[in-house]
């Protein structure tokens, strides 16, 4: 009897927290944009809309590539995704000499040749050369080398997915990532970065850094003194004090 | 201390010291053979062969520094032989720590152990703290030491004649500090501020591997302290050794002994103040760093060498200059180390000013002046303390036989090593590459004839070592 109503509330208890749960599951999930960097995405083979077959290391080897990640009855961010990185490409193309390509790959297995083909005319990218779109075979593979991992929801009938960048060089290796939807600038520094060209950057406050030298703030873009700088000075007082006090011993036992 | 403990202690110090100093030149020679592919090594095995010199050869000469001192220490103040033997007792464990986490464990992160590589592991799990509590071990051990001196010294004088502040106004004070005292103050100043340095390092880098995620450093924080520790205890070290020839040098030349005048001791006490400052050139490539600090770092380098190497040479200069001068290997030693202090010294301020170290940058230039300033230097420091002490403490007064061959050896074996870095670092071939890629051939080419110079130079230091230990073994098992 005791282990009947056990079980029962048992499994009340789960199917009411299931969607905590998955909720936390998901959280939990790498959606950082430092996750992955300095890996090699995973080489999946690749069906273009003009019919080639290739693969991603192969395609990358031609010329460095930004690969978008979307599917085609995307009712959420998707299609801000590429309008926005469409027109921020236009902007970087007239006062950036770096190589890429754009390579935006369907993550849903239902999404066909034909409905990329539409993709690509809807946003018309047919004859953009700079834009590959493409379907893949091995998407869990592919999703999962480059951190991305998009929830099923039953009830919309659409992935939960972030909207994300990934800067491939031309070794296949993931150099950069941007989750969200980024500025031209930002896009650029992605260029470069996938070119294997330097930029600096300021990594962004976390919970986790107690001590930094120095804070930046993204929104300002000031960099203002943190309090690790005062354990750069910590060495110096700490000697004065054991000297001050060793004389002072010193003194007292002579 | 009484003679005879302090004389034993101290040619324990000598022969371990020279052991592990063998050793650490066969890893360096394996490493310079294998970028000249004249042998071939696994980079993980170059990279732990390179953690392993690196953190041994700093730990040697440093505590060659300190035993030296600690020995002519005791002409001026009593010190303590616990705090000598606790000190050795630290060292011994420290060093099997430290090679079994490279040796063995594979730990590979180079001597700087540059956050975040300790925990990015790719070698034994257990690596990477023993590595880190082996410094751990050092640092206390060598704390204690320090500490101790820093408070014999403290019972004796006041800070200001310790530090010969009493001699900047008047030309013959009541109290005249000698210049061992001074310049051994200085150093331990230094000493205890990069010890103290490491501690807050080791601190912060276990918080973040204990943490389990939830304590993360800030690398720009870690990067300078962890070059406030290593670049200051690699100059201290050398300031140690200066201190022993301050003392010796006349002294072993028959000369009287040297004085401290207001120049000396204002050279000095810029060196105490601006050597820690100038690890900051050390990030002159780290963007997030203020400009005003990189402009620090530039004129502290210039402020903490030039000033007191200036005034060491003329100082030298002042013993030897149309002056008859019993000529040993002791002073010999000492003076050519002089010779290498001051070349390795320009090459350093050289790669110190920020025009320059934008080209020098981690290429072979950097260890080039540092091993010039070590190898034939600091070592050369000790090493003339160390034939000086066996002689001494064994009363073996007859003179030394093949000491110009032995010298000769030393010098071409070093001098030719050193060139081979010096015309790789001109050339822009980067430092820390386990092998060289296609395109740099020279590089290769100069490798190899390191290599082999630094297997001349090993023959040098063992014509040394075989008689030295000889003696110091003598020492150590004498009854009374």
């Amino acid at each position: 009897m005791f282990k009947r109503t056990f079980s029962t509330l048992l499994i009340i208890l789960l199917i009411s927290n299931y969607n905590s749960i998955a909720n936390n599951l998901y959280d939990k999930q790498d959606w950082r944009e430092e996750e992955g960097i300095y890996t090699r995405i995973y080489d999946a083979k690749i069906k273009l809309i003009s019919g080639e077959q290739t693969s991603i290391h192969q395609l990358a080897a031609k010329k460095p590539l930004i690969v978008a990640l979307v599917f085609t009855r995307c009712a959420g961010v998707c299609n801000p995704l590429l309008l926005q990185l469409k027109e921020n490409i236009q902007i970087i193309l007239r006062k950036n000499q770096y190589k890429f390509s754009v390579l935006v790959l369907s993550f849903d297995p239902l999404d066909s040749l034909k409905d990329m083909q539409n993709l690509a005319y809807r946003f018309n990218l047919l004859n953009e050369p700079n834009w590959e779109l493409a379907v893949v075979d091995s998407i869990s593979s592919m999703t999962k080398s480059v951190n991305f991992f998009p929830v099923w929801d039953m009830r919309k009938k659409q992935y939960d997915h972030d909207a994300l960048l990934v800067g491939v060089n031309t070794q296949g290796y993931i150099t950069k990532k941007l989750i969200g939807l980024r500025s031209a600038d930002e896009i650029s520094l992605l260029i470069s970065d996938i070119n294997n060209v330097y930029r600096p950057s300021y990594r962004l406050p976390t919970p986790a850094n107690m001590f930094t030298c120095f804070n930046y703030d993204p929104k300002t873009g000031k960099n203002t003194p943190g309090w690790g700088l005062a354990f750069i000075a910590l060495p110096a007082l700490l000697t004065v004090g054991i000297l001050a006090f060793l004389r002072l011993r010193g003194k007292y036992h002579s | 201390m009484e003679t005879k403990k302090l004389n034993k202690i101290t040619a324990l110090w000598i022969v371990a010291i020279l052991v592990l100093f063998i050793l650490s030149i066969i890893l360096g020679i394996i490493m310079r053979l294998n970028q000249g592919e004249l042998i071939k090594i696994q980079p993980p095995t170059f990279y732990a062969d390179m953690t392993t010199h690196g953190v041994t050869m700093i730990g040697i000469w440093f505590v060659a520094g300190m035993a030296a001192v600690n020995y002519f220490m005791e002409r001026y103040v009593k010190t303590s032989y616990t705090a000598n033997m606790f000190a050795m007792v630290m060292t011994v464990i420290g060093v099997v720590m430290l090679w079994l986490s490279t040796l063995v464990g594979n730990f590979h992160a180079g001597w700087t152990f540059l956050y975040p590589l300790p925990f990015k592991i790719m070698w034994s799990t257990w690596a990477t703290p023993l590595f880190l509590w082996s410094i751990g071990v050092f640092g206390i051990g060598w704390f204690v030491w320090t500490i101790s001196l820093m408070a014999a010294m403290l019972k004796k004088y006041s800070m200001s004649q310790v530090l010969a502040w009493q001699h900047f106004g008047k030309k013959d004070p009541e109290v005249s500090t000698p210049p061992f005292v001074l310049i051994s103050m200085i150093s331990l100043i230094g000493v205890l501020t990069c010890l103290i340095a490491a501690v807050i390092l080791l601190i912060l880098l276990f918080a973040e591997y204990y943490s389990g995620g939830t304590f993360k450093n800030d690398a720009l924080l870690i990067k300078n302290l962890t070059y406030f520790f290593g670049h200051t205890i690699a100059n201290e070290m050398l300031y140690l050794g200066l201190a022993v020839i301050y003392e010796l040098f006349p002294e072993v030349s028959g000369r009287p002994k040297l004085k401290t005048t207001w120049y000396v001791a204002l050279a000095w006490n810029l060196t105490l103040f601006f050597v820690l400052a100038a690890f900051f050139h050390h990030l002159y490539m780290d963007f997030v760093q203020p400009e005003g600090l990189q402009i620090i770092g530039q004129l502290a380098s210039y402020l903490a060498s030039l000033p007191s190497s200036g005034v060491t040479v003329f100082s030298i200069i002042v013993v030897v200059f149309r002056n008859k001068i019993n000529w040993s290997l002791t002073n010999s030693l000492f003076f050519i180390g002089i010779v290498g202090w001051v070349v390795g010294g320009v090459g350093a301020v050289i790669d110190a000013t920020i025009s320059n170290n934008f080209i020098l940058h981690n290429t072979l230039w950097v260890p080039a002046h540092f091993h010039t300033y070590n190898a034939m230097g600091n070592v050369l420091f000790s090493l003339g303390f160390f034939h000086w002490f066996s002689k001494y403490a064994t009363n073996h007064s007859l003179p030394d036989k093949y000491s110009f061959v032995k010298l000769a050896i030393l010098i071409i074996g070093g001098v030719g090593f050193l060139l081979a870095f010096y015309i790789a670092g001109a050339d822009s071939v980067p430092r820390r590459y386990s092998t060289y890629p296609k395109g740099l051939e020279s590089a290769k080419t100069l490798a190899a004839v390191g290599g082999v110079f630094a297997i001349v130079y090993l023959t040098g230091i063992l014509s040394f070592f075989v008689n030295i230990s000889k003696r110091c073994l003598n020492v150590l098992f004498q009854r009374s």
